[in-house]
């Protein structure tokens, strides 16, 4: 018997079962439309209280009962976040800072998950274990020394200070590591006997094979600089290196203490608004990388 | 002509030997020798140009002193910044400071103390050829106003830590159109703060008569005014949980139960947001920093007049006899360094900027802060500007006005390593007071001071 | 086996991530380690010439700490319930989210919004939809002027406001509060993981199920979790780690008073905690307090991991 005969066959009992179970599937499939939507209303409400807000006046934002629309559009605050806060130069820094570390994490990144999964050395899982040990320790326990640090090495107010310390990211090389260990064995053999050299393996064939998750792994990192705050306030605060983050937290406190939440709001709507397209626009590798992240192997 | 020439530089080197020479045998003193001083302000992009006109004036007098400075971090970074640095050594020459954040860098002995240099006679020559000496001179000792100038000297040891730059102090906004309206008198006591508050929540039931910015000042002030202990720079640091302290937190719950009161915190905004409503609920007194009086003021119709007048006075007093004011605002200090002249050069510019009255003058009307010196209510253009003072418009010289009426009023508290968490522990102190339900509220105020002096004993290393 | 030449070219590859983790991870760690055992250690006193003593003192003062014991029941509490809530959720959400074809692809770009956006930003907009306008809660001058956009819809539906984050609220409401923020936080990443391995898993299985007439509970009981248990782990155990950390969204929400204006560091966390010992510059105190929370997070990993092996199927 075919397979096709198969499948019709079993369509046939499947009938029988009645229109019962087929309005059932539709019972559930609106449920489920219904459970989803719902959700996404609750996901999405405080990003369109975000954006009402960023558009009111100052005086409806500060009203006694919220108004769900704007009465007057105030798109000028959006111009006002962009002077007030000099996105220019923040937009500029914050690129630079995120594309160059994202570059030189790359190389590193690239480098060490290869030796991880392909190369054979003493210590080689006791090393990885150690440095997967290393993502639970509290960030915080690493500020107060890394300050300290970068402050012996003269690197405030610099480029670097923003740059170096976050190269290496653990998260990252297991990243790549259990992409890379999916590649088989049998290519980077063959290639060896050709005599191919581990670099020239690498780029032509390993990173190809692997591209999906670098695409992730920087559009996470442009994330991080996008969205960095602790680090940079403490070391790069003038108004030559600083993040965009640090540029809106500043930028709209008055001397007294006063801010101006409508121009905030737009402010953080301007920010997160090339993140928005970024991910809208590259979903697929974001999702296909962090998931690949799962625990396996 | 060539003989000319040569007599020329004859004489002029006879000049140059003869002014090195004075200066090697000067045993202190600025020498002239080309120094960086790096100074870290928190004042703000919006102050530096008067900042930049200031260093160009003091750089016509020492061309080799260079000016590197930062404006647009705030207080607590600037902090934060300096006390790493120092751990390290790169500490900056000079910075704005808050008595608490000299606390802290003394943890590292690492504030250098200004007594030999405001005593210092060495007489220093300028580019323009003209001389001063390096310390004060009485007259400028003398024109700093004296509350200020002690700021200084709180650390428990006597000596003089830091100078004092521009300073904003509390005072009593009140809606004057409202206060004519209603023929009510602007309180001078706390008596008569509570009177006042009875008569404004009978004719509005809705308002908060009044509100207070700080808890934490309102709390120290009280002490002040009560002559009551707060803290102590030696000794036993922590002296606040006392019978008057409790009184007085147990009669403003009273009033607060009453619906007279509220502070920044409970309020959850700045209190001037509630005192410059003019629908819905709103006060009519307000406390807060001299410096931020335009914040005070209603927003301006179309025509622009304003809703209401706003009035200044002094905040009220337990004793109107001998009031008291907290002294608020940045001041200077100076960080040790190897090289000596630095100090001094660093020391030749915080002087500078200290006793310049046109300085003073000019940030005082770019900042809305208030001078140091009482001379510079005497400069013309600065008695220009206050003559404008109004309850509108000029409402930021207004708030100066009040400042400089009230000179002798001021108060700074000890400062010491803990001053900043008691400071935090007295204001939260009384904002929970303040909302102790009915019902054993002695025992509750009681445990309310118990936790605060724990938590201030637990910082203290 | 191991060749020289690769064990050469080994650690040449690693050596710029080893020499960058050696200045920026390894030292932290040793100079935390030393900094917990020296007494009151202080870098601003250090700077000053100060000697300490060598020993225990720091960690014994930090757990003595009236307030220690509150910091970490906020932290488990917080964990407690985000963990299980934002999985329950989030699994729920991929499940329905594999099963449709319409929408798919919009609703999942909306279920991963929040992850790109800044945690505090998004807090201030949080505290304002929960916030009460007014004063007095409580006594019988009590004042409201708009009981924020939360308790509206409460209002809405026949309830009554409920004081959420100003002061005089309960320790609850405050907690239900943070819970539903950080779920906020915590879904998109938990969503993005699951669905992925949703999508990984042979569709032959769920075929198989269907020819057996199994019922859609089952399928999800017997094949679906199972299936997914590498994921879930993944995320649980994450979520764990990144909840003893949580700190930045109770500032986002109550501000650096962590807590109501009359209860001030009534949620403050472990973190909370070392950030508030470092103000004070006591690196030594809060060094301590860093590694008993490395600890804790350790202990709680090593268990989650234990309980995954038994329980996951790879």
């Amino acid at each position: 018997m075919s397979k096709d005969t198969m499948q019709i066959l079993h369509a046939k009992d499947m009938g029988k079962e009645s229109s019962r179970s087929r309005v059932m599937g539709i019972l559930v499939q609106a449920l489920t439309y219904a459970f989803l939507l719902l959700m996404a209303l609750i996901v999405l409400f405080p990003f369109y209280w975000m954006i009402i807000s960023s558009l009111k006046t100052l005086d409806e934002y500060r009203l006694n009962t919220p108004t769900f629309w704007p009465r007057v559009i105030m798109f000028s605050n959006y111009l006002e976040a962009f002077t007030a806060a000099k996105l220019g130069r923040l937009f500029i820094n914050t690129m630079y800072v995120g594309l160059v570390s994202t570059l030189l994490s790359l190389v590193i990144t690239v480098l060490s998950a290869f030796a991880f999964a392909r190369l054979e050395f003493k210590g080689k899982n006791a090393l990885f274990a150690a440095l997967l040990a290393t993502m639970m320790i509290p960030g915080e326990l690493f500020t107060i020394t890394n300050y300290q640090t970068v402050t012996t090495f003269g690197w405030i107010n610099t480029y670097t200070v923003l740059i170096v310390p976050f190269l290496v990211s653990i998260f990252y090389i297991y990243l790549l590591r259990q992409n890379f260990l999916q590649i088989p064995n049998e290519l980077y053999l063959a290639a060896k006997v050709d005599g191919t050299s581990d670099l020239k393996y690498l780029w032509k064939v390993m990173v190809p094979l692997a591209l999906p998750t670098l695409i992730s792994i920087t559009i996470l990192k442009m994330m991080g600089a996008w969205n960095s705050y602790i680090w940079p306030r403490l070391v790069a605060n003038d108004e030559a290196h600083r993040l965009i983050t640090n540029g809106l937290r500043n930028a709209f406190t008055t001397t007294s203490g006063d801010v101006n939440y409508p121009v905030q709001m737009a402010a953080v709507a301007l920010v997160s608004a090339p993140l928005f397209l970024v991910f809208i626009f590259l979903r697929k590798y974001i999702m296909s990388g962090v998931s690949r992240s799962g625990i396996k192997g | 002509m060539m003989k000319k020439i040569i007599a020329m530089l004859l004489l002029l080197a006879v000049l140059m030997t003869g002014m090195t020479s004075a200066f090697a045998a000067e045993t202190e003193g600025y020498d002239g020798s080309e120094v960086t001083i790096k100074f870290y302000t928190a004042m703000g992009a919006r102050l530096t140009p008067v900042l930049d006109a200031y260093i160009a004036e003091f750089n016509a007098l020492y061309p080799n002193i260079k000016i590197e400075y930062t404006a647009d971090a705030g207080y607590d970074d600037v902090r934060d910044q300096i006390s790493t640095e120092i751990t390290v050594g790169s500490q900056p020459h000079l910075a704005y400071c808050y008595p608490d954040h000299v606390a802290l860098y003394n943890l590292a002995k690492a504030v250098k103390t200004l007594d030999d240099f405001i005593d210092s006679e060495a007489v220093i020559t300028r580019a323009d050829g003209t001389t001063e000496i390096l310390g004060l001179t009485a007259e400028q000792k003398a024109d700093f106003i004296p509350g200020y100038y002690a700021e200084g000297q709180q650390f428990g040891d006597g000596l003089m830590y830091t100078l004092p730059l521009s300073k904003s102090t509390e005072v009593l906004y009140y809606n004057k159109t409202f206060f004519d309206e209603n023929n009510l008198k602007v309180p001078t006591t706390w008596a008569e703060m509570e009177e006042v508050c009875a008569a404004i929540k009978a004719i509005d039931p809705e308002s908060i008569p009044m509100g207070y910015d700080s808890s934490s000042n309102w709390f120290i002030t009280m002490c002040e005014q009560y002559k009551s202990p707060y803290t102590s720079a030696t000794g036993d640091h922590f002296l606040f949980n006392n019978e008057v302290n409790h009184g007085f937190i147990k009669m403003f719950r009273d009033w607060y139960q009453k619906g007279y009161i509220t502070t920044q915190k409970l309020y959850g905004a700045y209190t001037s947001g509630l005192f410059v409503n003019t629908t819905g609920t709103r006060s009519y007194m307000s406390i807060g920093s001299s410096a931020g009086a335009t914040y005070q003021r209603p927003a301006a119709n179309a025509d622009g007049s304003y809703p209401f007048e706003v009035g200044i006075a002094s905040i009220p007093q337990v004793d109107p006899a001998n009031p008291k004011v907290i002294s608020q605002g940045p001041s200077l200090c100076m960080f040790k360094k190897d090289n000596e002249q630095e100090m001094y050069a660093t020391w030749l510019f915080m002087k500078f900027l200290t006793t310049n009255i046109g300085f003073q003058a000019e940030f005082s009307e770019a900042s809305g802060y208030v001078p140091v010196l009482k001379s510079v209510a005497e400069n013309e253009y600065y008695a220009d500007l206050l003559a404008k003072a109004d309850g509108g418009k000029h409402i930021a010289f207004l708030s100066v006005k009040v400042c400089l009426e009230q000179a002798d009023a001021y108060y700074t508290s000890p400062a010491f390593n803990g001053s900043s968490v008691a400071r935090d522990q007295v204001g939260t102190l009384l904002d929970t007071c303040l909302t102790i339900p009915e019902g054993d509220v002695d025992a509750a105020i009681e445990d309310a001071f118990l936790d605060a002096i724990d938590e201030c004993e637990y910082s203290v290393f | 086996m191991v060749d020289n030449k690769q064990q050469w070219k080994a650690w040449l590859y690693l050596s710029p991530c080893i020499i960058l983790l050696l200045v920026f991870t390894v030292w932290p760690i040793i100079n935390t380690v030393r900094m917990a055992l020296l007494e009151n250690y202080s870098g601003l006193k250090a700077a000053g010439g100060q000697v300490f003593n060598f020993g225990i003192g720091n960690f014994t003062k930090v757990i003595k700490y009236r307030r220690f014991v509150s910091c970490l029941k906020n932290t488990v509490l917080l964990c407690v319930w985000t963990v299980p809530i934002s999985t329950i959720l989030a699994l729920l959400i991929a499940v329905a989210l594999n099963s449709i074809k319409p929408l798919q692809k919009a609703l999942q770009t909306i279920f991963f919004l929040p992850y790109v956006t800044n945690s505090i930003a998004i807090g201030m907009v949080f505290a304002a939809m929960f916030n009460i306008v007014g004063s007095f809660y409580g006594t019988e001058n009590e004042i409201v002027e708009t009981a924020g956009i939360i308790n509206n819809v409460i209002e809405f539906f026949g309830g009554t406001h409920i004081n959420w984050i100003n002061y005089g609220s309960s320790y609850t409401a405050n907690m239900v509060v943070m819970v539903v923020y950080i779920v906020w936080n915590a879904l998109p990443f938990k969503i993005l993981v699951l669905l992925g391995g949703l999508q990984s898993i042979n569709k032959q299985y769920y075929d198989a199920a269907k020819v057996d007439g199994t019922s859609r509970k089952r399928i999800f009981s017997r094949i679906t979790v199972p299936l997914l248990s590498p994921m879930l782990a993944y995320v649980i155990i994450t979520g764990f780690i990144g909840g003893f950390k949580e700190y930045t969204s109770i500032v986002g929400i109550f501000g650096e008073t962590m807590g109501p204006a009359n209860d001030a560091g009534r949620l403050n966390t472990m973190v909370g905690f070392i950030y508030d010992a470092l103000s004070t510059n006591n690196q030594g105190r809060a060094s301590a307090a860093a590694l008993i929370l490395f600890g804790i997070i350790l202990v709680v990993t090593l268990i989650n991991l234990q309980v995954s092996k038994k329980r996951v199927h790879y």
